[in-house]
């Protein structure tokens, strides 16, 4: 029931994708937190993301089969599971990359063309 | 793609979780202590830190909720869940689900039984291309009441001409008079043998759309060759070819049918019978020329395809508009069909759906009892929905608990319901079962009462109709306790439980509506049953006309190479043997079995009589031939003039006897002794010359076409004086002894006559009677059995209401006894809150009995479906049922012994 209800990650859901598949394929391998604080870090704090947001995405982008998670150990010696992108998800991301270009040169069009 | 793929993976992580809930908290966890160890970084405390760190990351039991609907699939979660708790739940309770199981297979099992049977005979379509274009064309005699009568052959043929609907016509036949084209001997390595037959003109399988499946059928010159004996040729059916013959190859070879050798053309393909006949030998129809030119003489059955895009009532708009003036269309004149009869022997043409004619009237009784199964269905998912309450009840705090803590009303109510499918699911499975083996035990022990009894079985529409019962059911009855409503009210459910005085009233209205639904429903039924009882009643008291004790019937063909010449010596032959056998006290030998033989409907001449269409010519329902003391053997009274006499036979002054109606009908209160009449042998008997005959006295009126008709109008004809036989004759025994006792003699006699000849059917007259009663009969004890059960579960259903709200009350109870409430007025106080329920569905169910009325009133024999001896019968038995039902409650509520229960809260 409760996946039914309209939530912050729905409305998200989309674009967020997105940013965690790019944030991955520029960064290599990172774990959930890394992600958040990065996400946080490029939108100038803008973007909170909460582990109910987060980790619900990256569990649907590995069941996709674009994300491929593992344990491993961080810098700072805890263990944290890294994900990194497979090549179906840099398909994915290169498509998605294409297609929201798309939209957006349209939208921008739309937007501020004269006549 | 992808999203197959997810979903894939989520079923799989519903039934194998790959990653479990630790592996998921160890995660959360660690991300956690990652933003703890980032805000201490900015110079937070530790406490501070982990309190900033869980406002940046959100709670952790709200992302493993969003992290466990993610992994698989929440429903599913949810359903597996339900389901296993519901499986503890019910096997805590073994006699509660022993309890449900049992009323839902029984309840769901007769469904399915008799769906079974409407989808077998009412459904299913006919085994032949485009079923839904084949029609049945039938005549009507509306002022004889005689429907559903087949065409003579001068109809047939100036239908076939003159339609523009049909794309093919075609006509068989299988009996007609004294005739029996509609069963013959076998000769066979194994004995002779009697099987069914149909005589068929060529038309025919081309309207059915099938062709034999080894060999040719027969051409039209084949059908066509007039004269008394068909061309010996013969088709067999499949299933003959394969049970007597062994499925050896047959075409061009002869078997002998009714003595003579036949060439066998063709072999049927599986299955393929017309009008539910049972056709084993098919033959060629081969008219004789009295019937071919007799348009009195009614003894075609058709058969028409429409042609495409005509619908049937498109069809029956044309031949109204044949009707108007066939004759003059025609060229013919006399007896012609027409669209306004009038007169006695006036008739018209109907067509109706092939698949409807041969249901025919079963069609009501199936009805009314699939109606019957679903009333006890009905009965038994308001047992069920209560039984289900009163659990809920006990639940009550259960759920308010769970409600408060977060769990959603359809997330409880679809906890309910999957107990209430689950049970239904395996009530369902065991019902199905349980049909299984009543439908097969009914085509065993009733394998004629039902037509195409050969296509009922458990198929896959029965399956999902099975299916489709019981989930149903289950929501039925498992949303009941939902109704009740109020579970989220965690305060008042608390209130509630601790003081359980008065408390709960408006939940009873649910309880006692369903008990006043079950009575009602009960009622219905025991008023349908009661009726039809009465009904099989009364078809066993109806006077037939003659003593049917100590009678003992066979029949017998004497085919081909005897001649109607030679018959008539043989079956004396036969007769004189049988006068002195031991036990035997008399014996006759007559053309049509009573009491339930097809009309006939014979023109028959008169003498200075003017029938009302101006002619001398009146139809008669019956010939009766005779031969052999036939009134004293019977037990037919003669009520005026005399009987046939040994002196008659020798005479050549040809004599008749007339039963009463004939002679009221047609004499009208002049005396019929001395009348003459001209009887048409040849239409009747298929031999012999028309002559003057004499009516010399008149029979007691005997049932002929069945036990709830009116008696027809019949003539005697003395088969001594005629000195011939018609080849197939029944033979009648007044005995002292029961049919198995005579049956080793008669076929010895019988044998001494002719050693190829077989006895059939050798029966006493009781189990003829009750052989043409058998349908209303079976519906009687069907709908009787369906009527017990109702009524076992609503007085269950009452006894267990009553005992609960009885209950319920124990602490009121107990305060009026201690207080010095007579322990007879607490008797007096339960009996009464029972009684008055039944009361309002006795009331409702009277309603309601009127109300179907119409479904049941055309199954009545001698009983008005109002007939105040039967409901008052119902009423008394439902009420006596019912206060059995509350007294128990009631006499233990009157028992309490006040210190007990006061204590007890």
């Amino acid at each position: 029931m409760s996946n039914r209800t309209p939530t912050k990650a729905d409305v998200l859901q989309g674009t967020l994708d997105l940013m965690v598949l790019q944030t991955l394929d520029s960064l290599g391998p990172l774990h959930g937190y890394a992600i958040a604080a990065r996400l946080e870090q490029v939108s100038g704090g803008a973007l909170q993301l909460n582990m109910g947001t987060l980790y619900p995405a990256l569990m649907r982008l590995e069941q996709r089969g674009l994300l491929r998670g593992n344990w491993g150990t961080t810098e700072t010696n805890r263990k944290a599971r890294f994900y990194a992108v497979t090549p179906a998800g840099r398909r994915q991301l290169a498509e998605e990359k294409h297609a929201w270009d798309r939209m957006a040169g349209i939208i921008h069009t739309l937007l501020y063309s004269e006549t | 793609m992808r999203f197959f793929r997810e979903w894939i993976q989520r079923l799989q992580g519903t039934l194998f979780p790959g990653r479990r809930d630790a592996d998921l908290e160890h995660e959360l966890r660690s991300h956690m202590e990652m933003a703890a160890d980032a805000a201490k970084r900015r110079g937070l405390d530790p406490d501070d830190a982990s309190r900033a760190a869980r406002i940046e990351a959100g709670g952790a039991s709200q992302a493993m909720d969003a992290l466990r609907d993610q992994r698989g699939l929440p429903w599913l979660d949810d359903l597996t869940r339900d389901m296993s708790h519901a499986l503890r739940t019910l096997r805590r309770t073994p006699v509660f689900t022993a309890v449900a199981l049992l009323t839902l297979a029984l309840g769901i099992g007769a469904n399915t039984a008799i769906f079974s049977i409407v989808n077998g005979v009412m459904l299913r379509p006919l085994d032949y291309p485009k079923p839904e274009q084949l029609m049945y064309l039938t005549t009507e005699f509306p002022a004889l009441g005689l429907t559903r009568n087949p065409l003579s052959v001068q109809e047939y043929l100036e239908f076939r001409q003159i339609n523009q609907s049909f794309a093919a016509v075609g006509a068989y036949r299988t009996m007609g008079g004294a005739y029996t084209t509609g069963e013959v001997n076998l000769t066979t390595g194994g004995g002779p043998l009697r099987v069914r037959s149909m005589s068929v003109d060529a038309h025919l399988l081309n309207t059915l759309g099938v062709q034999p499946a080894q060999g040719r059928f027969f051409s039209e010159e084949e059908t066509n060759r007039a004269g008394g004996l068909a061309p010996p040729l013969a088709i067999l059916s499949y299933e003959l070819w394969q049970t007597v013959f062994g499925g050896q190859p047959l075409l061009g070879q002869t078997v002998k049918v009714d003595g003579r050798l036949h060439e066998i053309l063709g072999i049927m393909p599986s299955g393929i019978d017309v009008m539910d006949n049972h056709t084993a030998i098919w033959l060629p129809l081969g008219l004789p020329a009295a019937i071919r030119q007799d348009r009195g003489f009614h003894s075609l059955n058709v058969v028409g395809r429409l042609k495409d895009g005509v619908t049937a009532q498109a069809a029956q708009t044309e031949l109204n508009a044949l009707l108007e003036n066939w004759g003059e269309r025609t060229g013919s004149s006399g007896h012609v069909p027409t669209n306004r009869p009038s007169r006695a022997a006036d008739h018209t043409l109907q067509i109706e759906p092939v698949q409807d004619a041969i249901v025919g009237d079963v069609r009501r009784s199936i009805v009314i009892l699939q109606v019957a199964v679903g009333f006890v269905l009905l009965i038994a998912c308001a047992n069920l929905a209560n039984l289900l309450m009163a659990r809920a009840e006990s639940r009550r705090r259960e759920f308010a608990v769970r409600a408060a803590l977060g769990a959603s009303r359809s997330r409880l109510l679809r906890q309910t319901m999957t107990e209430g499918v689950m049970l239904c699911v395996a009530g369902g499975m065991l019902g199905l079962w349980f049909a299984r083996v009543a439908v097969q035990a009914l085509i065993r022990a009733y394998p004629t009462s039902v037509p195409r009894m050969g296509e009922i079985s458990i198929d896959l529409s029965v399956l999902l109709f099975a299916l489709g019962v019981s989930m149903a059911t289950g929501v039925l009855f498992g949303l009941a306790p939902a109704a009740q409503g109020r579970v989220t009210d965690l305060v008042s459910a608390f209130k509630e439980g601790g003081n359980r005085g008065a408390s709960g009233a408006g939940r009873h209205h649910i309880r006692r509506a369903l008990v006043v639904v079950e009575v009602a429903l009960a009622v219905m039924l025991v008023i349908g049953a009661g009726l039809l009882i009465r009904t099989v009643y009364n078809l066993t008291s109806v006077d037939a006309g003659f003593d049917r004790s100590r009678l003992v019937t066979f029949s017998m063909t004497l085919a081909e190479p005897y001649d109607p010449d030679t018959r008539g010596p043989a079956y004396q032959r036969l007769l004189d043997k049988l006068r002195v056998a031991p036990g035997v006290q008399g014996a006759a030998v007559m053309s049509g079995l009573l009491p339930n033989r097809s009309p006939e409907a014979i023109p028959t001449g008169l003498e200075n009589h003017i029938a009302s269409d101006g002619s001398a010519v009146e139809v008669v329902d019956y010939y009766q031939f005779v031969m052999g003391d036939y009134f004293e053997t019977m037990g037919v009274s003669i009520v005026a003039g005399r009987s046939f006499e040994p002196a008659d036979a020798a005479s050549s002054a040809r004599v008749v006897i007339v039963n009463e109606t004939m002679a009221n009908r047609i004499w009208k209160g002049r005396n019929p002794i001395g009348q003459r009449v001209r009887p048409n042998l040849s239409a009747a008997i298929g031999f012999g010359s028309d002559s003057w005959h004499t009516v010399i006295g008149v029979a007691k009126d005997v049932k002929q076409g069945g036990v709830e008709k009116e008696t027809g109008t019949e003539l005697y004809l003395s088969l001594d004086q005629l000195a011939m036989a018609a080849p197939t004759m029944n033979v009648v025994l007044r005995t002292s002894l029961p049919s198995a006792a005579l049956s080793r003699t008669l076929e010895r006699l019988v044998r001494e006559v002719d050693p190829a000849v077989p006895i059939v059917r050798l029966r006493d007259m009781e189990s003829v009677f009750a052989e043409s009663i058998r349908r209303p009969r079976l519906l009687a004890q069907l709908l009787g059995a369906f009527a017990g059960l109702a009524l076992l579960l609503a007085a269950v259903g009452t006894y267990g209401v009553l005992s609960y709200m009885a209950t319920e009350r124990r602490r009121e109870i107990g305060i009026r006894i201690a207080l010095g409430a007579a322990r007879s007025s607490v008797l007096t106080l339960v009996m009464k809150q029972g009684l008055q329920l039944t009361i309002i569905g006795v009331v409702i169910g009277l309603a309601g009995a009127l109300g179907l009325n119409r479904l049941i009133a055309s199954m009545l024999f001698g009983v008005r479906p109002t007939d105040p001896t039967t409901l008052a019968a119902v009423i008394v038995t439902i009420t006596l049922v019912a206060a059995g039902a509350c007294w128990l409650p009631a006499w233990r509520a009157s028992r309490l012994d006040p210190n007990v229960v006061l204590k007890a809260d």
